[in-house]
């Protein structure tokens, strides 16, 4: 057998980089995953290991995945590179994997810039950014990790949303994702496969007048088969509200439908409505609404349904004592938690484990937040011993991490990570708890390690981009139950 | 400033917390009851405060002010070049339609021309004010009022891109403050339009967007 020249100097480039990998450890440039073995920090970190976390950079427009364990950036895309202009990757949720350093998928939504950072007034702002829905992949199996496109949702629906995603657990395990939006008051359900079918849709709207909540089946084009909102079609308010916007005048139809969260055991979804206090439980099998939660402290368990007219349910709300933010189920699904906010700042606790949703009762409240610090985001354990909360404040205040335990309801400890705190989420293994804060989107930001049995802060790293989100690569369905579906 | 944790009591006031845990930090540790030092307090100031439910209205959705009682004209608004005006003089002595809109929703600013195109025909000479109740989202920005040149600005497209005959007006508005515009004047959903008689009465209230009807005003 002969060997070409080529091939010969293939083989001898190939067998020099082994012998250099040797020398230099697999940290060198085409390892895929680097060695921190030696280096002064190893030890440390390591303690993280398989822990890769995905960070959106509401403003630089990019998500990296990150090795908590070196740590080091293992892969990151900027959504420019989708032809996005002014790309604002907004929330984010991802799917299980055994070895997420080889490859995983996640999913990331993806609004316009006319948020309250950004002057909505300027007229120079109405065209850049836009909402999006992408099916991500990481792919870590070679010598250069990448992250690539797998799907544009919203063109493969018809159907753009830029709130919150969530992946189905429990009965809803391995066969959907539900995105939401608070701009279009809409919600919708898919499949997880790469070429995602459009399983169900709904929208709210609010008639101020008769105070009244409609919440609707929404169908896609019999002949095309697709929605007809993508962009910014359907959108009725030009920005996303900022806490304490549920007040402010808007599209009298308007609610603020925010996520949609899965219930772990139970075949139940709850879409979240901001600026009715309200969590609409469906029932996953039909996906009809089967309740409206009304969370807020002095409310009545839930609103009634007045009428059930083809696909659209109609509640009374007669009243609304304060808008939430985001509300979950704790990983066991014994307990709904709703973040009342604005003009109630607490925490509704309802018992969710009734197979009839009208029968859950709010239990509890944790309270004592005061007037400058608003509930906002939960993140769960695995055992459901601890619920983790957000407490976002205004400036000039930072907000702050606050721990509650699941037994009594109490804060038994909380931190001041840094200015504009968001989501929490916790390591495969259960004993950390990660979170990050922004700085509004210009200051300081970074992402805290706590460590959930002593309530140390165990490490405090670096990244850039004010991530208003985030979430730790599940390594299975049942890790999927404390990975930002149950909460978010 | 950074913190470490620390562990509450519920019930008690910050500062009361802070306060005592300072001082009985030391003895709780050597107790084991607390699961770290207590030395840094959270970052605090006296601004950021979120009204009461009370100080803005008793609920999110409240009502517009009624039918039969005056409106104020003492509101803060400025006009397309962002220079103060006076609502009052507006009115004054005229029948007024007053339409609050915002510019973030485009359904209420499509109901700008429509308010025109009727009042022209069937508003029996009634005078037209359309102020925009849109400058939230500026409290990360130094609050309403230093938004308004930027919404003027907006108000000048606005007019001209739907090519408007009446001028535009710019009502900062402080949905947090209990003086903001939206609170006094009840409004949630906009465009909500005032019809005002000649002595400054509101006469009818129109929440949302309207289809328009010979009659209504």
């Amino acid at each position: 057998m002969s060997i070409s020249r080529r091939q010969f100097i293939q083989g001898s480039l190939a067998a020099g980089m082994a012998g250099a990998a040797g020398v230099l450890g697999s940290g060198s440039a085409l390892a895929a995953r680097h060695d921190p073995l030696n280096e002064a920090q190893a030890d440390f970190f390591k303690k993280f290991d398989r822990n890769v976390v995905l960070l959106p950079s509401k403003y630089g427009g990019y998500v990296q995945a990150l090795d908590l364990a070196v740590p080091e950036t293992l892969a990151w895309y900027n959504y420019g590179l989708a032809g996005v202009n002014m790309p604002i990757p907004h929330h984010i949720a991802a799917m299980p994997s055994a070895d997420p350093y080889k490859g995983f998928d996640f999913y990331q939504t993806m609004q316009p810039p006319g948020t309250p950072y950004v002057n909505e007034n300027s007229p120079e702002w109405r065209d850049r950014g836009d909402f999006k829905m992408f099916k991500m992949r990481y792919d870590g199996s070679g010598k250069q990790n990448h992250i690539e496109v797998v799907n544009d949702i919203g063109v493969t629906t018809g159907m753009s949303l830029g709130v919150h995603v969530s992946i189905g657990v429990g009965e809803n395990a391995n066969k959907y994702v539900a995105f939401a939006d608070g701009q279009k008051d809409m919600v919708l359900i898919t499949t997880i496969d790469d070429n995602p079918k459009i399983v169900k849709a709904f929208r709210a709207d609010y008639d101020p007048v008769k105070r009244q909540l409609h919440i609707s089946h929404i169908f896609p084009d019999a002949t095309t088969g697709k929605f007809d909102y993508v962009g910014r079609k359907g959108m009725k308010t030009t920005h996303e509200a900022m806490l304490g916007e549920e007040l402010m005048p808007a599209d009298p139809t308007a609610v603020f439908v925010d996520a949609f969260t899965w219930h772990p055991t139970l075949p139940f979804g709850a879409i979240l409505i901001r600026r009715l206090g309200c969590c609409a439980i469906v029932d996953t099998r039909t996906w009809e609404v089967v309740a409206l939660l009304s969370t807020a402290k002095g409310a009545p368990d839930n609103f009634p349904l007045t009428r059930q007219q083809g696909f659209t349910w109609t509640f009374s709300v007669p009243s609304v004592l304060t808008p939430l933010h985001e509300a979950g189920f704790i990983t066991s699904g014994e307990y709904f938690c709703a973040c009342n906010n604005v003009l109630q700042n607490n925490i509704a606790i309802y018992r969710s484990t009734d197979e009839n949703p009208l029968k859950w009762k709010k239990e509890a409240f944790v309270e004592g937040f005061g007037d400058k610090y608003l509930p906002l985001h939960m993140g769960n354990v695995p055992d459901s011993r601890f619920a983790y909360f957000t407490m976002w404040a205004r400036k000039p205040n930072n907000g702050y991490i606050c721990k509650v335990d699941t037994k009594t309801w109490k804060v038994t400890a909380k931190w001041d990570t840094g200015p504009d705190p968001h989501t929490c989420d916790c390591s495969v293994d259960g004993k950390y708890m990660t979170t990050v804060y922004s700085g509004n989107q210009g200051g300081q930001s970074g992402l805290v390690i706590l460590n959930v049995e002593t309530d140390k802060i165990e490490a405090r790293i670096a990244v850039p981009g004010g991530m208003h989100d985030h979430v730790v690569v599940p390594e299975s369905w049942e890790g999927m139950k404390f990975s930002r579906s149950t909460s978010v | 400033m950074k913190s470490k944790a620390t562990t509450v009591s519920g019930g008690l006031g910050k500062r009361r917390v802070v306060s005592a845990l300072c001082t009985a930090g030391p003895a709780l540790f050597a107790l084991g009851l607390l699961a770290i030092p207590v030395s840094v307090v959270l970052a605090d100031g006296k601004d950021g405060t979120f009204p009461s439910a009370e100080q803005v209205g008793g609920e999110v959705f409240i009502k517009p002010m009624a039918v039969g009682t005056k409106m104020p004209t003492d509101i803060e608004i400025y006009d397309s070049n962002a220079k103060k005006a006076d609502l009052g003089s507006l009115v004054a002595g005229k029948r007024t339609l007053v339409v609050f809109f915002i510019s973030a929703v485009p359904v209420s600013v499509e109901q700008l021309k429509k308010t025109e195109v009727f009042v022209d025909k069937y508003g029996r000479g009634a005078n037209v004010v359309f102020i925009n109740a849109d400058t939230m989202g500026t409290h990360l920005m130094g609050g309403p009022t230093q938004a308004i040149p930027s919404t003027a600005a907006t108000m000048r497209l606005i007019k001209k891109e739907h090519n408007l005959k009446r001028d535009m007006y710019v009502a900062p508005n402080d949905v947090l403050s209990p003086k903001g515009v939206s609170t006094r004047l009840g409004i949630r959903g906009l465009p909500t339009s005032f019809l005002l008689s000649a002595n400054g009465t509101i006469e009818k209230v129109f929440v949302g967007p309207q289809d328009w009807k010979k009659g209504d005003i």
